[in-house]
């Protein structure tokens, strides 16, 4: 009997837990584990299709459901956001298939899906945060051959990276990449963060929870086991800067967390909020605290 | 039911895999793993390690305590995995000793690393040697015993190839990736 089919709150629409097939599962952990292995290397797994388009987090959810625990208690975010689509509907689905206790809280999570961002709030041990990646391979847009960078990564050939770098400094006078900035897994692998913005790229390293990253159509996972060290290529006289729009949050007052700018009038006026909404909620609550 | 591996098949072994993924995020630290229903000279973490990964596409070796009629008929039964020689095998299983020499056991190649062995080690008796251990996943360099750590050393310095190991005993799991380095203690006689 499936578990599923004894909870009444669920749907008439019967899954196995948390959606995917024990089959499908096995290969994806067989697959995660090995990620974990050889921090940063990018490991082929035979992608399923999922009850959403491309480019929705059709990897992460892959990655989620293998390693989901009935006990979990899952956020989901999608540039910092609880409460947009992405993840709504991520939310729901696990909700659904899983039964899973849901959290906007990061400190109360267990696993966070996330799209985008990583949580302002320090991660913990033994918490996952599964990234969606739309392309995995960070050497994809110089190098359009996977048997090509397959070899470069191989040989840990990476010159041709360092010349778009230097090509940015050349052209702009610094490096121009804002977001998916490539970094150096345990003195390894390139590897791409995810469209993160580079801000987040230093809570990448020696992170103490569990990073795992899922490309649903480019079928690839990897990961980045705790206490990794995580660095963003760059040069000696030129060294990277993690940096975000230079304002305060217009809700909370935050100067330190990351921001996303709005337009909040007809004329174009321009406002700044916290892009990670449970961390502007916590610091509005601080600082009503210490009104009172 | 009570002949399955697992009792509730999706969920014991969601369970299972996620002490494996702790085990493998943080080497060098004991996890615990579940009892489930398995042949009795298999650990109860070596038989989850088996039931929560191996499938048709698996080619399991059995090292020579371990290739019984009773262990090969529980895997091939609920897994469908190939019973297999050294050098094509993805799983290990056997005790230090019978597993040696390690050469054998494939290491991926430089384009597909993980296209290597996970070696399961049953018992704890193997001659034990100090070491300090560091790497990925190790916050504070750890100590621990390991058999003939210039294996280990050896395995690390082929990184990123190289095989993976979790140690079993009972209901206790240990893993020690490619990518841990390991240092030997100098005992001071």
């Amino acid at each position: 009997m499936n578990e599923m089919s004894k909870n009444e709150n669920l749907d008439i629409q019967i899954y196995n837990f948390a959606y995917l097939d024990e089959n499908t599962k096995r290969m994806i952990r067989r697959a995660l584990l090995k990620a974990l292995c050889i921090p940063g290397y990018q490991v082929p797994f035979s992608s399923r299709e999922m009850p959403m388009p491309y480019g929705w987090g059709t990897g992460g959810i892959q990655v989620t459901s293998a390693c989901l625990i009935p006990k979990d208690i899952l956020k989901v975010i999608d540039q910092g956001a609880d409460d947009t689509t992405n993840a709504v509907s991520i939310r729901k689905f696990f909700q659904k298939t899983a039964n899973v206790a849901v959290t906007e809280k990061t400190s109360d999570a267990s696993l966070i899906q996330t799209r985008h961002r990583i949580p302002e709030t320090k991660l913990k041990e033994k918490q996952i945060l599964v990234y969606q990646v739309p392309i995995p391979e960070p050497l994809r847009f110089l190098e359009p051959r996977e048997t090509e960078t397959r070899k470069m990564h191989a040989l840990s050939e990476y010159g041709l990276m360092y010349v778009k770098l230097y090509e940015d400094i050349a052209k702009h006078g610094h490096i121009e990449t804002a977001y998916a900035y490539p970094v150096k897994t345990n003195g390894n692998y390139v590897t791409d963060p995810s469209p993160i913005p580079k801000f987040d790229n230093p809570k990448m390293n020696n992170s103490p929870a569990i990073q795992l990253f899922g490309a649903g159509r480019e079928q690839r996972i990897y990961a980045i086991p705790p206490y990794t060290n995580v660095k963003s290529l760059d040069f000696e006289d030129y060294p990277f800067e993690a940096m975000k729009a230079n304002f305060k949050c217009s809700i909370c007052g935050s100067s330190d967390s990351y921001l996303d700018e709005i337009i909040v009038s007809d004329d174009g006026k321009r406002s700044y909020i916290c892009s990670d909404t449970d961390y502007c909620k916590e610091q509005t609550k601080l600082n009503s605290k210490k009104e009172d | 039911m009570e002949n399955y591996p697992f009792s509730e098949n999706s969920i014991n072994s969601s369970i299972a895999f996620r002490s494996l993924v702790n085990a493998t995020s943080y080497p060098g630290t004991t996890f615990q793993i579940n009892k489930l229903n398995k042949p009795s000279v298999l650990s109860n973490a070596a038989a989850t390690i088996l039931i929560t990964l191996c499938d048709n596409e698996s080619n399991v070796y059995l090292s020579k305590e371990y290739n019984i009629e009773e262990v090969r008929n529980w895997l091939i039964f609920n897994t469908g995995a190939i019973i297999s020689n050294k050098k094509n095998a993805d799983f290990v299983i056997g005790t230090w000793k019978s597993l040696l020499p390690l050469n054998e056991f494939k290491i991926g190649v430089p384009e597909y690393p993980e296209r290597s062995a996970t070696l399961i080690i049953e018992e704890t008796k193997y001659k034990k040697v100090k070491c300090n251990i560091d790497g990925p996943g190790i916050k504070n360099k750890l100590n621990i015993d390991l058999p003939n750590p210039e294996f280990f050393i050896e395995n690390n310095n082929l990184y990123p190839l190289g095989l993976d190991f979790y140690f079993t005993n009972d209901l206790e799991i240990l893993s020690i990736p490619r990518s841990t380095k390991i240092n030997i203690i100098k005992s001071e006689h």
